[in-house]
């Protein structure tokens, strides 16, 4: 997945993934039985689910947010991942 | 608008509590007739009559949806819906934690069960002009082991959300692309977004649902919603049968689409996404 891109930027470069508030979750793992792009991954031990894979979750989706009952997963601001990758297009664009 | 209401039944919850006290109240309110979801997963049989006659309403308590769960199980259709604490925010409310309703959480289950029953609101009247969307003449057609995948070109934009946007003037439609109704498969409900309420680009436009899976809508243009395709409260299969066009879900009015148009795709760019998603999803 290391050559993939969202609006031509590197998805590496794109910060844009689910936090877990693990304050409030309880390790349904309903995300993670929903999320097909495998951001989730569950671990043996007291923290039973983490964001293993960041850079697999579909740049603007907060899907997963809507399964989580005790609305325990949060999102970066859409705005400002927006102005983000609209920076580094244009500072890429200015490159070539 | 008298109909059948089935609700989350989180007995531990306090919104599960609440969502009691909603259904409680649309009987008396509405003359609704309350479906207990225990008694309809052991017995279905119990409740034919009364969903043969009333269209459904389905009020979830959180975000597990263990009632739309329930209903796309039975293969019931979904009427309207209603996740509370979605609904509890756009009421401006607040809600206290608690098992027992008190009489501040039994005031708020009133005012989200009239809601609930309330009959359709008159169309608004924002036409300003009627606008005909052409349907789309030439598809490319990307082909990916047994399934192809079309993709108009004349007159539609993308994002990489997999959402369309046809543009006449300053209204567009969106809708899902035809690799994602056919990822989703068989489509069971759309969840519209509010009409009149302002979005940016990339913001949501409701949600479609399938027995699968659940997908944002993530708008491709920012602008004023005019419109929600009606016709899919009775018929969300539409937009597997024509993602782009009699399944289209949303009509806005452009705040600024040159701006918009920067970050999306055309056609045959779209077409090298689709495939590239194709080859991730098989491989």
């Amino acid at each position: 997945m290391s050559d993939a891109t969202f609006m031509g930027v590197s998805r590496e470069k794109i910060d844009w993934a689910p936090t877990i508030d693990y304050s409030k979750c309880d390790f349904c793992m309903e995300c993670d039985d929903f999320c097909p792009h495998k951001v989730f991954e569950r671990r043996e031990g007291e923290v039973k689910l983490v964001v293993a894979n960041p850079k697999n979750c579909v740049v603007f989706c907060r899907a997963c947010a809507k399964t989580c009952g005790p609305d325990a997963l949060t999102f970066p601001s859409k705005p400002e991942t927006i102005a983000a990758i609209k920076q580094i297009r244009a500072k890429e664009g200015e490159a070539e | 608008m008298k109909c059948a209401v089935l609700v989350c039944s989180g007995l531990d919850k306090p919104l599960g509590s609440l969502a009691r006290e909603v259904a409680v109240c649309a009987a008396e309110q509405a003359e609704c007739e309350i479906v207990c979801p225990v008694l309809l997963n052991n017995s279905p049989g119990r409740y034919e009559a009364t969903l043969k006659e009333l269209p459904l309403a389905v009020v979830d308590g959180c975000g597990t949806r263990c009632a739309t769960k329930l209903a796309t199980q039975m293969g019931l259709k979904i009427g309207r819906r209603m996740l509370l604490p979605e609904a509890i925010k756009e009421l401006g409310e607040t809600f206290e934690d608690s098992l027992r309703p008190g009489p501040e959480a039994r005031a708020l289950a009133l005012k989200l069960a009239l809601q609930l029953t309330a009959d359709e609101a008159e169309e608004e009247a924002a036409e300003t002009e009627a606008v005909t969307f052409p349907e789309p003449a030439d598809f490319l057609k990307v082909t990916h082991d047994k399934f192809v995948f079309p993709i108009p070109v004349e007159g539609y934009f993308f994002n990489e959300n997999d959402c369309w946007v046809q543009v006449v003037g300053g209204r567009a439609r969106v809708g899902i692309t035809d690799y994602m109704q056919q990822t989703l498969t068989d489509i069971t409900y759309f969840a519209p977004p509010e009409v009149g309420r302002e979005v940016e680009q990339f913001d949501d436009l409701g949600a479609v649902e399938s027995a699968k899976a659940v997908f944002d809508v993530i708008s491709p243009v920012g602008g004023k919603i005019v419109a929600v395709n009606a016709a899919l409260e009775d018929t969300p299969e539409l937009i597997n049968e024509g993602p782009y066009t009699g399944g289209w879900l949303v009509e806005l009015e452009l705040t600024d689409f040159e701006a918009d148009r920067e970050l999306l795709l055309t056609g045959e760019q779209y077409a090298v996404k689709v495939k590239q998603k194709a080859e991730e999803a098989s491989a």
